[in-house]
């Protein structure tokens, strides 16, 4: 039932994958699989986490996202977290978590724009 | 409409994880929190009852709406058999952790929620409460309104 909550989606040669609202770990840890999966195939230089739906964001969630970006990093690749809830940044900061050096952005268009400007993809038009 | 006043979710795997959230969820919103303290309520019993299945494999947790001096509230109780935390102070200063964690369990859920009791004993387990207001002008004040 998870695997079929998130698709790994390629634009141009940056993936976008958008993140379930309620992930269990199961879904989580699938996720960093199939985005480190994808990120060989396609030979992206980018990534986009859209958090845009998640509602919780507890510290494994969190340590998996850190995780994944150094992951992808060793790939290579550079990670923006696109469009996290007020309301689940406050609570995320305020049980003392952090992103450690994960970009983020407002929202996945910026978070492309903010790839692009890093000379991150696009390069062939 | 007001459902029930209390309500238990037995904690043996991670998928129980996602159970407790989604029943703390509902009791939050029928209770009239904002959206940012449903969140919070929900985040901290995540990381409780996700010790619980970290920790001690197999527990309860149990909620109730409770009304006190300052209005109505919510009261979550995380209980197992495990094997108990021997220092308390400790296992509530932010960044300890014995396990997978971040050690934000407990200091983060007691920020989150206001009010957090432990009582444990080592070889016998550990009863964590956590405790949320409802307070009025929070009520009002709900995030984005």
């Amino acid at each position: 039932m998870p695997e079929e909550n998130i698709s790994v989606i390629r634009v141009r040669d940056k993936l976008l994958v958008t993140i379930p609202p309620d992930p269990d770990d199961r879904t989580i840890s699938l996720l960093q699989e199939k985005v480190l999966g994808a990120m060989e195939q396609s030979e992206a230089l980018g990534l986009v986490l859209d958090v845009s739906m998640v509602e919780t964001l507890d510290s494994y969630f969190a340590r998996t996202i850190v995780e994944t970006t150094d992951m992808v990093s060793m790939m290579g690749g550079s990670t923006v977290i696109a469009g996290m809830q007020p309301m689940v940044a406050i609570t995320v900061t305020q049980l003392g978590l952090s992103l450690g050096r994960t970009m983020a952005a407002l929202d996945v268009d910026r978070a492309l724009d903010l790839l692009n400007e890093m000379n991150i993809g696009d390069q062939h038009g | 409409m007001d459902s029930r006043k209390n309500g238990e979710v037995n904690i043996s795997s991670e998928m129980d994880i996602i159970t407790a959230r989604k029943a703390v969820r509902q009791v939050a919103v029928e209770i009239g929190f904002s959206l940012t303290d449903v969140t919070r309520i929900v985040t901290s019993a995540s990381e409780l009852a996700r010790n619980i299945v970290t920790y001690a494999e197999k527990g309860v947790m149990s909620w109730r709406k409770i009304n006190g001096m300052e209005g109505k509230g919510i009261e979550i109780t995380f209980t197992d058999k495990g094997p108990g935390i021997p220092d308390i102070a400790e296992a509530e200063t932010p960044g300890f952790s014995s396990g997978k964690g971040l050690g934000m369990g407990l200091s983060g859920a007691k920020r989150l929620m206001g009010e957090l009791d432990i009582e444990s004993e080592k070889g016998q387990g550990t009863k964590v409460t956590v405790r949320k207001w409802l307070k009025r002008y929070h009520a009002e004040r709900s995030l984005g309104a």
